[in-house]
């Protein structure tokens, strides 16, 4: 039976694409469920039914891919995508060249969607306080609510939302507003920054201040976390990478920050200090830029750092820039803007959009509902419950409103909290558009009918905004037609879409007034641990709680997976005699959270560090019951930093989430495992080692010898490519015991290795795929070649010859081949949970291993053969760029490039001559066909001590 | 081979008689036909009892095995090998011992061997089945274990000839085979013994097996031709099966693996543990079936010797793979060595060394070679380091290569220890029947060697 | 002493070791049999259809083009199955109340797809793609046989690995020319051998990879 097949929605949109869903099911099912037992050949067994359309759907031909553009939403933000549908049914997220926050490339979040689509825990139906319900009542019993609403303008109703950057979304709001004049609108944003009232303090009026990464030389960051999780990653990643490719020698990061950020790991010189120490270190280098202000006492580590920073930003005031944290003062922030208006670097300047109606905090709907002026309140596509500031006790203080309604992917902490709750659309189902932190908009448009009946934000909003009952599509073209006028919109609606992005719509820089110095004082120093917070790398705020793929992904650096910790100097936990694993509890202003510990690299002495979006308790049969929740310590008025916070060990333990690796320091000789260089220097030729066979020359590959090489200087750690690899070839997850055991399945791994030590580390990220050995160590041993070489120079494992004799991973000096010890893939619990819709995500192409069989990176073999046979069906040669794998379209900033080594003109052919070009385990003759370029460390003078 | 010197010079030296007299042929063939003719004793029973229940468990396992796949083992992504392996090199080199002894013996005509022969060569045959069942076990698809054997496929693909385990593959089926016809050959004109002495259904059973052995010259003659010439053939094929078990580590890539000196020192290993089974297994039958006359202190003397020999040639072994480490010069060899010293198995590295080497050094002194305890504690230390070694050559090798972020430390489950002690019931299980129906002594070779010291 | 047993068991005990000796030999002729007879391979075979549908008349008497209802073959992995909707482009004139296509117009009516039983069916880790094979000259009736004789559509080859790999190894003598592909009274000519070759020149056929595992397997 199809997996996909569901009862169709009430709302369903009528173009045809979307009855794509009565595919061949047969054929799309088991292709879908992809390999089993060999024994499947024979005629006896197998499921023979096969189901033809009833009506074709236009453009459609079965077996041939097709690929739409759309947008996903990030903390409100939108990034471009390109997702690859097989019949209907969308199974990759691809980047969207167009797109500026995207530029071809997807961050980890955007990969793991598609599963996120297909979880069968999602939200299926309307709820009455938990009882399932339906539309129709919802309907009456919320229209005769707003009635109520009606007569007194909207008082007493309450809307909160997170960040909203859709057009359309916003035009309705603006609408309602105006419809209840006294309703009131909240924004809530978990992981949003603080960077508005910064822009006010320092030029009086609010500004959306953008740096531009791609054209500083000397970057300066404080605390500060371009590279991070967030809808900003892809595109900061892209034009940092982009800077050091365009001159490494005159492109210097510096980063001071407390705990260990992935921009941290990208900087060339990075020193570990206290917040406290950082605000000072900022005031110092405003001091030194001719601040009026006292210049404070910095400690000697921090004088050199902050000297080197100052020299640079002299040398090329106008290409420098200076970030700061949201983590810091208000005030230090302001120092942050004030600086960069000093040295007139790199910033554009945004006037805020105007369109939308002002929004209040959570703190003031908060302080509303205490008051008991809420009656009626309205939360869509957010969950304060579990993410809302400890301090404001948010889940308790909903009860306050009679009447609540939540709508949401979920039936998620706030859901339950509610008296109604409302299924939202996965992005992927739904109709909307929707803006990109630069301001640029895409239209929204689903792969798939919605698998189960959901309302989207546009549905909620407009009946109360007395609007017309219109479908999502409908409505959207509706308000797209009042911007664009009747005359040639079709034309236009259709480049949008085929686009991905709406053309005209990316707002001007504005000229900004003069900055004006804020007035900068001493912090007092606040006795205790300073707890800090970031969004988690994995489920980032929690709403990726329920994905198995992000879950089992490694943090960049603990290589955790399934949970998070809180995070500590290895100096604070002698210090108190802790030991890793122990269970230990935070006190902040009478608020408690206990978890177990993790020793961190990086981290200041005195700061502890909690990743958001865990300690979730109605995320889903996946994210239920993981790590410890950190919105708990947080403070609504200083979101990612905590002062003041005491901490003490508590009984039990085991609770601390299991880590496939680790961070390696490296003993001397092993630093040639990931090399690092000085801007310009070259790696020494590897000696000639005296040997009886001479190394056979590069087979040809005729007329194809397929490579890959590793830019270990642009990588980010990001893990966008190995959830890629993930998404692209149906690997399973496993699960946190089996990682316990130390099995996992991941295809391409990073390793990271530190060149520093563990107060001051020098983190260097190495992706590891199979290295598609020439003289590959697997094959010969394998007796029933499973394992084998093609004549393009992959070296291909064939899951229906293995028999699981485990002896090419035995022999394997790279260990990048992975088992299946149980049948990870079908009926296991976190593989598919048991449900036949969770294969719907699985890749036609690839096959689904079976239990017992040995699999490995493949260079996405089938993406070489899909281009090989439509080259071949035209009868010339795949070019260069035609084949582009999983890990390497992901890649935000371009590290990962495969290509053709017989061509000596292809990029891989070209790398392969760059004086950064290294090969890993080089004296074992493997010859691998997947290379590296060293890390740089451009650190300037002295800095090589940091 | 430097063992056959170390036989001769043994015997040479040996002024104990090999027999107890007084004895005559009557008195032999009475002696060992015996326990064939009366019905068993409680001890057999009790005895017998317990295997099956090992037995059972052991089946038990299999089938869960089969049923839930090799993740119910230890086993992980870095050490993808586990007991499986280590327990078959175990149990194959145990199945060693036998037939080297009645083959590489006979050649370099060690009278002493005569009398414990036969239970020796019994010994390999069930230890080699079980060693044979183990790399099916460890398939992670077992069902498909016959894509080993060249066989003309509807797919036309043939194994991998490059590959050890394919080597393996010969090498064990074409000793299990071996092996059975040379016990049979063996015990031929024996189970014609009992056939004439039997009665009942039992005769037609020995008659039968006798494959009607009428002990006629021409009989004999033939006999002594085949066994001779069989015995011949036997001694490249022991050392060959477990130097190809050998190359299963030393044909590969890995630090700690790939050793020159594997084969020959697995050969010596096995024949080290088989003996060690064997010493004990005389102790067993020589006092349970009252056979103390046909196995004396002679044949301890010479199998404790044999067993200080090997365990000095261990120790060069050792000796000489720290040394290649050293002198090789090659980082991961050295970094391994210091591991195996220093890493998360050091200790039972130690153990492996006490039992190996250190513990045999007793039988330097007469004394302890005479004393049966001593005998039987070093025998067991002898079966925990052999075991332990080869377990040791999988753990350290795979828990640290040449990645850091794949070092794993291997954390057995209850599953793994079930496939160690389990297969140890099974083969006492088989022993034991083996007791019940067969002559566990060549009782003409034994009449044979009988006249020859008599006539010394 | 007495005989303990009868002369003949001498020979019952010489056959006995005798068979010992051959069986693995017969075991092996007996898979090898086995594996390629249609009982596995499911040659022949004629599975139940919910409409007794017929390429013989199909294609054998109205000559439809292969492409008609398998319109995918050109362009796509699947050759494809009809949608409803063009059996009835003809079927709402011809035999519109005709008990057998009972089926189809249910179909068209309730919009539920025919479920038809595949007859070509490989397993699922095998990735045949019918647009290559198309465009490089192997022609429907290579593999799928004489349609146009099928009353009922039968299994025509014995679809295994070997027998791919018989034409991937030396494709010259199944080759034809591109307007000779969808024909389905196709023979070879008596020059197939040079043709052949000059087919696989002209389709630039490179058989060298043709023979890797990642051509099918992936």
């Amino acid at each position: 039976m199809p997996p996909v097949i569901r009862p169709p929605s009430i709302r369903a949109d009528q173009l045809s694409r979307r009855h794509a869903l009565q595919l061949l099911a047969g054929g799309a099912a088991s292709l879908a469920t992809g390999c089993s037992e060999p024994d499947k050949n024979s005629v006896a067994q197998g499921d023979r039914t096969e189901l033809p359309y009833v009506h074709m759907p236009e453009g459609l031909l079965p077996g041939v891919p097709q690929h739409y553009a759309t947008a996903l939403p990030l903390a409100g933000y939108g990034r471009g995508v390109i997702v690859t549908a097989f019949e209907g049914r969308p199974t990759k997220v691809e980047g969207n060249p167009r797109h500026p926050a995207s530029l071809g490339a997807t961050d980890v979040f955007a990969q793991a969607e598609v599963l996120s689509l297909y979880d069968p825990d999602r939200s299926q139906a309307i709820r009455a306080a938990g009882e399932i319900s339906d539309w129709p009542a919802f309907a009456s019993a919320f229209r005769a609510r707003l009635q109520e609403h009606g007569v007194d303008k909207g008082g007493g109703l309450r809307v909160l939302t997170g960040r909203i950057a859709s057009p359309t979304l916003l035009e309705q709001m603006a609408k309602l507003q105006k419809a209840l004049p006294d309703l009131r609108w909240h924004v809530y944003e978990p992981t949003q920054g603080a960077e508005g009232e910064a822009a006010r303090a320092v030029y009086g009026v609010a500004l959306r201040l953008r740096p531009r990464l791609s054209d500083a030389d000397t970057l300066i960051v404080f605390d500060a976390d371009p590279l991070g999780p967030g809808p900003d990653q892809v595109a900061n990643g892209r034009a940092l990478a982009d800077r050091r490719r365009r001159d490494r020698a005159s492109a210097r990061l510096y980063a001071a920050e407390s705990a260990l950020t992935l921009t941290g790991a990208f900087a060339d010189r990075r020193i570990t200090a206290h917040p406290d120490a950082i605000e000072a270190m900022i005031a110092a280098l405003a001091a030194e830029l001719g601040a009026s202000i006292a210049r404070p006492q910095l400690s000697s580590g921090a004088g050199e750092f902050l000297a080197a920073a100052a020299r640079d930003l002299k040398a090329r005031p106008d290409r420098a820039l200076v970030l700061v944290g949201p983590s810091l003062s208000p005030t230090s922030r302001a120092l942050g803007l004030w600086i960069n208006d000093r040295l007139d670097g790199p910033v554009d300047a945004f006037a805020p959009d105007d369109r939308a109606p002002q929004a209040g905090t959570i703190a003031a709907l908060a302080d509303a509902l205490r008051g008991g002026d809420v009656r009626t309140l309205v939360v869509l596509d957010s969950n304060p419950a579990a993410t809302a500031p400890g301090d404001l006790g948010f889940a308790d203080l909903m009860a306050r409103a009679s009447f609540r309604v939540h709508a949401g992917l979920y039936f998620d902490e706030t859901a339950a909290a509610s008296t109604w709750h409302a299924p939202t659309p996965h992005p992927l189902e739904s109709w909307s558009d929707i803006a990109s932190p630069d301001g640029a908009v895409s239209l929204v448009q689903p792969l798939i009918r919605p698998l189960w009946p959901s309302w989207s934000a546009h549905a909620i909003l407009a009946p109360m905004a007395g609007e017309p009952d219109q479908s999502d599509y409908e409505r959207l073209r509706a308000a797209w037609r009042g911007r664009w006028g009747t005359d040639g919109f079709e034309a236009r609606w259709r480049k949008a879409l085929v686009d991905g992005v709406v053309e005209d719509r990316a707002p001007e820089p504005v000229s900004r007034p003069r900055a004006t110095l804020p007035n900068w004082t001493v912090p007092a120093p606040a006795p205790g641990f300073a707890v800090v917070f970031a969004p988690d790398p994995s489920v980032f705020d929690g709403r990726f709680a329920n994905n198995a793929w992000l879950q089992e992904c490694p943090q960049p650096f603990s290589k955790a997976v399934w949970g998070n910790a809180i995070e500590m100097a290895a100096s604070d936990a002698g210090r108190l005699d802790i030991r890793e694993g122990d269970e230990v509890e935070i006190v902040a202003e009478e608020r408690r959270l206990s978890g177990p510990v993790r020793l961190a690299n990086g981290l200041a002495p005195g700061v502890l560090r909690i990743t958001l979006g865990y300690g979730r308790t109605r995320a889903g049969r996946i994210g239920n019951g993981l790590g410890i929740n950190a919105a708990i310590l947080r403070a609504s008025a200083s979101p990612w930093i905590t002062r003041g916070a005491a901490l003490r060990r508590v009984s039990g333990d085991g609770r601390l989430s299991p880590a496939v690796a680790g961070l390696y320091a490296l003993p001397g000789e092993a630093r040639k495992l990931a090399p690092e260089l000085a801007p310009g220097a070259a790696l020494p030729p590897p000696a000639p080692k005296p040997s009886f066979n001479t190394p056979t020359p590069t087979p040809p590959g005729d007329p194809y010898a397929w490579a890959m090489s590793i830019d270990t200087d642009a990588c980010i750690g990001c893990n966008a490519c190995v959830v890629a690899c993930q998404s692209e070839n149906n690997v399973p997850s496993v699960g946190p015991d089996q990682i316990r055991m130390g099995r996992d399945m991941h295809w391409l791994r990073i390793d990271v290795y530190d060149h520093g030590d563990g107060q001051a580390p020098r983190p260097v990220f190495q992706p590891v795929p199979c290295m598609h050995c020439e003289t590959a160590p697997c094959e010969p041993v394998c007796p029933v070649e499973a394992s084998v070489h093609d004549h393009e120079g992959l070296n291909v494992q064939v899951y229906n010859r293995c028999v699981g004799t485990r002896f090419c991973e035995s022999n394997c000096p790279y260990k990048v081949r992975r088992f299946n010890f149980f049948g990870y893939a079908d009926g296991q619990e976190y593989g598919d949970l048991g449900d036949p819709l969770v294969k719907a995500v699985n890749n036609p192409n690839v096959s689904v291993r079976a239990r017992g069989v040995m699999e490995k990176c493949t260079y996405c073999v089938q993406r070489i053969s899909a281009a090989r046979r439509l080259a071949e069906r035209e009868t010339r040669l795949i070019a260069e760029g035609e084949v582009v794998t999983a890990c390497q379209g992901a890649c935000p900033t371009q590290a990962i490039r495969f290509g053709n080594l017989a061509d000596p003109k292809s990029t891989v052919s070209v790398l392969r001559h760059d004086p950064r070009h290294y090969t890993l385990l080089e004296e074992l003759h493997t010859r691998p066909r997947t290379t590296y370029l060293a890390r740089v460390r451009n650190a300037g003078p002295g800095g090589s001590k940091a | 081979m430097s063992s056959a010197s170390a036989f001769a010079s043994g015997s040479a030296r040996a002024k104990a008689p090999t027999l107890l007299g007084p004895l005559d042929d009557r008195a032999v063939t009475d002696l060992v036909c015996a326990p064939l003719l009366r019905p068993a004793g409680l001890r057999w029973w009790v005895a017998f009892l317990v295997c099956t229940v090992g037995l059972i468990a052991t089946l038990a396992g299999i089938y869960k095995l089969f049923s839930a796949g090799v993740g119910i083992w230890g086993i992980n992504t870095s050490v993808v090998w586990g007991y499986a392996i280590a327990n078959y090199v175990w149990w194959i080199g145990i199945g060693n011992a036998g037939t080297l002894i009645s083959s590489l013996l006979v050649l370099t005509r060690q009278d002493w061997r005569a009398s414990i022969s036969r239970f020796a060569e019994a010994m390999t045959l069930f230890a080699v089945s079980i060693a044979g069942l183990f790399p099916i076990l460890h398939l992670g698809r077992p069902l498909y274990f016959y894509w080993l054997a060249p066989y003309p496929a509807s797919m036309q693909v043939w194994p991998q000839w490059r590959s050890a385990l394919v080597w393996d593959f010969w090498a064990i089926t074409s000793y299990l085979i071996f092996s059975i016809i040379f016990w049979y050959v063996g015990v031929l004109p024996d189970f014609a013994t009992v056939r004439d002495r039997s009665s009942g259904a039992w005769r037609k059973v020995y008659g039968l097996l006798a494959l009607g052995w009428r002990g006629s010259a021409r009989h004999w003659r033939h006999y002594r031709r085949l066994q001779i010439t069989l015995a011949a053939l036997a001694t490249p094929l022991v050392c060959s099966v477990h130097s190809i078990v050998g190359l299963d580590f030393a044909a590969s890539l890995m630090p700690g693996w790939r050793e020159p000196i594997f084969p020959p020192y697995f050969v010596v290993g096995a024949m080290y543990s088989g003996f060690a089974v064997v010493v004990m297994l005389s102790i067993v039958i020589s006092r349970g079936l009252g056979l103390q006359q046909l196995i004396t202190a002679r044949h301890f003397e010479a199998m404790a010797k044999v067993m200080l020999m090997s365990s000095v040639v261990m120790g060069l072994s050792y000796a000489s793979e720290w040394f290649a480490a050293w002198y090789g010069g090659n980082r991961a060899d050295r970094a391994l060595l210091v591991y195996e010293f220093t890493g998360a198995y050091w200790k039972l590295y130690i153990a492996m060394l006490t039992c190996n080497i250190v513990a045999p050094q007793l039988l330097w002194f007469p004394v302890m070679r005479a004393s049966v305890p001593v005998l039987v504690g070093v025998s067991i230390g002898i079966l925990v380091g052999m075991w332990l070694e080869r377990i040791l050559i999988i753990w350290n090798t795979l828990s640290y290569s040449f990645l850091p972020s794949m070092d794993r430390i291997f954390f057995p489950t209850v599953w793994d220890w079930l496939f160690l002690f389990g297969p140890m019931f099974v083969f006492a299980w088989m022993f034991l029947l083996f007791c019940r129906v067969a002559p566990v002594v060549p009782m003409h070779d034994v009449r044979e060697l009988l006249h020859r010291e008599g006539a010394r | 002493m007495a005989q303990l047993f009868h002369p003949y068991a001498d020979t019952a005990l010489r056959v006995a070791l005798l068979g010992i000796v051959v069986s693995p030999a017969f075991l092996v002729a007996g898979g090898y049999a086995l594996t390629r007879s249609p009982y596995v391979t499911g040659q022949t075979l004629v599975s139940p259809q919910p409409v007794p549908f017929s390429h013989e008349h199909h294609v054998g008497f109205d000559g439809l083009d292969c492409r008609y209802c398998h319109f995918g073959a050109e362009n796509s992995r699947w050759a494809g199955l009809p949608p409803t909707e063009v059996c009835m482009t003809c079927h709402s004139q011809l035999f519109p109340h005709a008990e057998v296509l009972e089926p189809v117009r249910e179909s068209l009516t309730k919009d539920r797809p025919i479920a038809w039983t595949r007859v070509h069916a490989l397993p699922d880790y095998v990735y045949f793609d019918h647009s290559i094979h198309v465009a490089k000259g192997v022609g429907c009736t290579t593999c799928h046989g004489e349609v146009e004789r099928m009353p009922l559509t039968r299994q025509a080859t014995p679809m295994t690995m070997g027998w791919c790999l018989d034409c991937h190894r030396n494709p010259a003598p199944y080759l034809r020319a591109p307007d000779q592909v969808f024909v389905t009274a196709w023979a070879p000519p008596p020059d197939q051998k040079q043709e052949g070759l000059k087919l696989m020149r002209h389709y630039e056929i490179d058989t060298t990879h043709l023979m890797d595992c990642s051509v099918c397997h992936r």
